[in-house]
């Protein structure tokens, strides 16, 4: 019972750190810090939360639907979700997209990103709403190089150094120029941030077909064709701020993995693995 | 009434002996009790108390499983020639293969008991009450081993029966069933191998040479091991085993043990010349894989007994030799012990179909219980051997006094 | 709950056994007395002759409950062998048993193959990263043992970490055999794109690395299963709609099948499976999740109780990268057709004629 109880108490203070620690990247420099202090206290009273595809784009509050059934488990190592008890806990139908029709109303479920991107609707009342000098006429720079504010770069810092398109591509051209809480398309018609693949669609024609077929990204629920699906989106998975970073390998950033198989009996390390088969 | 009076007389002939053979039963039965405990073990503990794990699932057991198959089809090597060439000194002795046969056979299916993850659920293979499956190589494999068992049953202790009772074989029900057994022997020692070398998976294994190569190295193993119980026969009991017959069998030896180095070495030549990973097992047996050597020892050791073994045996003055005739018996039956068992199962699971490399160590666990399987094997092997001799010398007769045994 | 009372999973799990007993043993005294005489119990196992008398004289003392299901248990035909009514019969006895062990209401699905439907799977390599969030989504799902001693804890999958390997020039003039001319040249047993190496054990504290491809390997749910030739009792076998299940009350544990199998993708319970109750998976089925015993064979089934309700596989739903895909191979318009009209995929140890229905592809 005590090893249970030091076992529960670990685990709830690292997810609780490492909610904090999410929390901050939210937030600015100083309050960052704040928050790590902050976080051994509120340790043992924060909730299971876990991170699903990658870090930092979408969480989930560990709870029971049903007595002993959670609608998720997630990693005591790495915080990552492992299991889900309720593949639809929390979703709203996708909306429309093109050639999406034979999958049968409702059955096409997204997680929202509104809650995650909640300070979002402030950026297009309190500066960027249209009004004032710079809309009047509409003064953007031509050679779409955005004009370092602190304020932004606070906020955001991988946006410092975007590599997304390589500089030939910059923030309007894929957040809409007065409604900040919404992307652009084509047209200049604002697409919700719950749609982000009729953005990236834009550029990235092919996986975009890919992921409307279920062959490119993730989808959890029901497997037939037409079954219902949450349906991750483009951003649940990759960071259109940084898909450049140095560290990784793959379209996705690096992660810590979940800790590797028993050794057999009788091994005492996986080091032989290392040397290979054939001496040279 | 003749069959009780044989039952009886048999038992008590072979329950009757000196202080030598009470403290040979003795210290077997010592190791049969471990035998036991280790059997409660692990199958209440599982398979945990075992070095066995799924990486290497097959080990001791299997090992001894399949070496002691070749033993029980040793055991042609008296039934071949006293009844096809008409050997005259094997044709007195024949019965004691016979024996060793049913032992061989009593102890590999203790070992299948042993390597079971489920002992206790073994009746589903029976037919009707079970299923059998004509697909499977170790249904065919548990079939022909309890055909053998049978056959042998028969044929050995119908001759001792007709010797018991003094009257005379019936041929047209015996030869039949002797010449089946003959055949039956290869038979078994090849479904053995199939059952192996069936499995692509395991690549060590996977080639046609296996079957020969268990027979020849069984034909050596298997007759070194009659030499030196013949030997012991004659030097504790009143039955003389004549010099041709051993020397036949020393002759028998010494060429299946050069076939089976040769055709080991053509192996090594063949796997090695192109080493694709599919050689890998042997390479891990021979020389150790990503740093691992556990096998490499008992790789070499084997290789050393082996050709020695067989260079003492090309040695007429050696062969001949009734004195020294049982070292190179003894090397070459451990030798072929080690290549046959360890060195041919636990490298095929080194490394893994998929690449992961580990290593086995057997457990205390695992070598009480082989020893303990051996010791019931010569438990039994003594037994059958103290009947059969006491028949054939006609010590027990029927109506005659048992007399018991010096 | 609104949005996800359609979900299979809780659907599986609402469905609560009209003979489920309740917890057997709430009192923990209680619990420690029953577990050592069914230990007792199984010491006495060991042949069947000694079984038959351990329960005979065990039941003729008490009506313990679990000794009669275990009984009825261990002389039930094979699964595949029996009528609709034998089965239900054999579900009740479990969800009884289990039950009781797990102190939870344990379901097992006996759901058959649906006609119309034939399970494939897809895994695309280049997208996988390493991380075994598979493995440990699989383990949460499955069942499986999770002790601590070697052979107590069980994954299903493996995931093998490849070199890239790397080219020099300073070992170009180093071939073996040396002084007798490069025969085999100095860069040649560079790791690029070998497959077969065995890493395994790869523990880095990010993934991906920059030198490394990882490649998951499970069951193949092969068409032409090397595993079920082999079984001499027929307890493993190749169900309608696709994967290959053990009937695991009727496995003797020989281990053939591992043996058979070219990818390794079968354990063996070495002990009595350790399964902690508040870990345990209550919704399960006969031939899928329902927990093990000690001494006979598991492996992936596809997540049978899942998949047979429609729903995806865990290892699907957890992978963070979308590189698995599950589907019905017969509908031309699912993502595994798809990806086998659309991409390059390829079988793993084509050469050995298993004709898996588990894909790798790449993009």
């Amino acid at each position: 019972m005590n090893k249970l109880a030091t076992y529960t108490l670990v685990l709830a203070f690292c997810v609780g750190a490492y909610y904090a620690a999410v929390a901050a990247e939210k937030t600015t420099e100083p309050a960052k810090e704040e928050a790590a202090q902050a976080a051994p206290a509120e340790a043992a009273k924060e909730p299971v939360v876990c991170f699903e595809s990658r870090k930092g784009a979408s969480e989930i509050t560990q709870r029971e639907i049903q007595p002993g059934w959670p609608n998720v488990k997630c990693s005591p190592t790495t915080g990552a979700a492992l299991w889900y008890g309720d593949p639809f806990d929390g979703t709203v139908p996708m909306g429309k997209m093109p050639l999406l029709d034979k999958i049968p109303e409702g059955h096409a479920l997204v997680k929202p990103r509104s809650e995650k991107l909640a300070i979002l609707p402030m950026c297009g009342t309190a500066c960027h709403n249209g009004v004032g000098p710079a809309f009047s006429p509409p003064k953007l720079p031509k050679d779409k190089k955005a004009v370092p504010i602190p304020t932004m770069e606070g906020l955001l810092p991988e946006v410092k150094d975007l590599q997304h398109g390589r500089g030939r591509i910059w923030c309007l051209d894929c957040h809409h120029t007065t409604q900040r809480n919404k992307l652009v398309d084509h047209y200049g018609d604002p697409i919700s941030f719950d749609q982000p693949q009729l953005l990236c669609g834009k550029c990235h024609g092919d996986k975009l077909r890919d992921w409307r077929d279920g062959i490119h990204g993730k989808r959890i629920g029901e497997w037939a064709s037409t079954g219902k699906k949450r349906w991750f989106t483009c951003t649940e998975c990759h960071n259109p701020h940084n898909v450049q970073d140095g560290a990784r390998n793959k379209g996705f950033v690096q992660l810590q993995p979940e800790p590797p198989p028993q050794l057999p009996m009788g091994m005492k390390d996986g080091k032989h693995e290392k040397l290979h088969p054939i001496a040279h | 009434m003749q069959l009780i009076s044989f039952a009886s007389d048999y038992t008590r002939y072979v329950l009757k002996g000196g202080t030598k053979f009470y403290a040979w039963m003795g210290s077997l039965a010592v190791l049969i009790v471990g035998m036991m405990y280790v059997f409660y073990l692990q199958n209440t503990d599982g398979l945990i108390v075992t070095g066995m794990t799924s990486q290497i699932h097959d080990g001791l057991y299997f090992a001894n499983l399949v070496f002691l198959v070749g033993v029980a089809a040793g055991a042609v090597t008296i039934v071949f020639p006293a009844y096809v060439y008409h050997h005259e000194g094997m044709h007195k002795v024949t019965v004691l293969g016979e024996m060793l046969a049913i032992t061989a056979v009593i102890m590999v299916m203790m070992f299948v008991f042993a390597h079971m993850g489920r002992p206790d659920r073994l009746w589903h293979m029976i037919p009707i009450i079970g299923i059998y499956s004509f697909s499977s190589m170790l249904g065919w494999d548990v079939m022909v081993l309890t055909g053998y068992l049978i056959l042998n049953f028969i044929v050995g202790f119908y001759y001792l029966w007709v010797k018991y009772t003094g009257g005379k074989i019936n041929k047209a029900f015996f030869m039949p069933l002797v010449y089946i057994s003959i055949v039956w022997a290869l038979s078994i020692h090849t479904v053995t191998a199939f059952l192996i070398s069936t499995m692509p998976a395991r690549p060590m294994w996977f080639h046609s040479m296996m079957p020969i190569r268990f027979i020849t190295t069984a034909f050596a193993a298997g007759p070194a091991l009659i030499i030196l119980a013949f030997l012991i026969v004659r030097k504790n009991t009143t039955m003389w085993i004549e010099d041709s017959a051993i020397k036949l069998l020393a002759t028998i030896v010494t060429w299946c043990l050069g076939i089976a180095i040769f055709l080991t070495m053509s192996e090594v030549v063949v796997e090695l010349y192109a080493r694709t990973e599919h050689a890998n097992g042997l390479y891990y047996l021979m020389f150790g894989l990503h740093g691992l050597t556990s096998l490499v020892p008992w790789f070499w050791s084997a290789v050393v007994l082996m050709v020695v073994s067989f260079v003492l045996f090309l040695i007429p003055a050696i062969r001949n030799n009734m004195k020294l005739l049982p070292i190179p018996c003894v090397m070459a039956f451990a030798g072929i012990w080690i290549e046959k068992g360890m060195g041919l199962i636990v490298p095929g699971f080194i490394p893994s179909p998929i690449g992961e490399v580990s290593e086995y160590y057997p457990t205390f666990v695992e070598w009480l219980m082989t020893l303990g399987i051996w010791a019931f094997g010569f438990f039994i092997l003594t037994i059958l051997l103290k009947g059969a001799i006491g028949i054939l010398q006609g010590e027990i007769k029927f109506g005659g006094q048992a007399v018991a045994a010096k | 709950m609104a949005v996800n009372d359609k979900s299979p999973a809780v659907q599986g799990k609402a469905e609560v056994p009209e003979n489920s007993a309740p917890p057997a043993s709430a009192d923990p005294s209680k619990a420690v007395l029953k577990t050592s005489r069914r230990d007792f119990l199984r010491g006495g196992g060991m042949l069947s002759l000694s079984s038959l008398m351990g329960t005979a004289a065990l039941m003729s003392h008490s009506s313990d409950a679990r000794a009669a299901i275990e009984w009825a248990e261990h002389f039930q035909k094979n699964y595949r062998l029996m009528t609709p009514e034998e089965k239900n019969e054999a579900r009740i006895r479990l969800e009884k048993r289990y039950s009781a062990e797990y102190g939870k209401t344990v379901t097992v699905d006996t759901t058959e193959a649906q006609p119309g439907v034939l399970m494939g799977y897809a895994l695309n390599v280049r997208k996988c990263i390493g991380c075994r969030r598979c493995v440990k989504a699989c383990v949460a799902e499955n069942n499986q043992t999770r002790g601590t001693r070697p052979g107590e804890r069980i994954e299903w999958i493996q995931v093998l970490r490849m070199e890239r390997g790397e080219f020099s020039k300073e070992k170009m003039d180093h071939g073996y055999p040396e002084g007798l001319g490069i025969q085999v040249g100095g860069n040649a047993y560079t790791p690029a794109g070998q497959v077969l190496e065995g890493q395994y054990h790869y523990e880095p504290e990010a993934v991906p690395e920059k030198d490394a491809t990882y490649m998951p390997i499970a069951c193949m749910q092969c068409e032409k299963p090397p595993c079920v030739k082999v079984c001499p009792v027929r307890t493993t076998y190749r169900e309608a709609d696709g994967p290959v299940v053990i009937d695991y009350n009727w496995c003797i544990g020989c281990r053939m099948c591992m043996g058979a199998c070219p990818y390794w993708a079968r354990r063996i319970n070495v002990a009595n499976p350790v399964l902690p109750k508040e870990e345990m998976n209550p919704v399960t089925h006969y031939l899928g999740n329902r927990p093990r015993m000690r001494g006979v064979v598991e492996k992936c089934h596809w997540c049978l109780q899942r998949t047979r309700q429609g729903r995806y596989p865990a290892c699907v739903e957890v992978c963070p990268v979308g590189a698995r895909k599950f589907g019905n191979l017969l509908d031309p318009e699912s993502e595994v057709s798809l990806i086998l009209a659309r991409k390059n995929v390829f079988r793993l140890k084509a050469e050995l004629n298993t004709f898996p229905k588990f894909f790798y592809f790449y993009d």
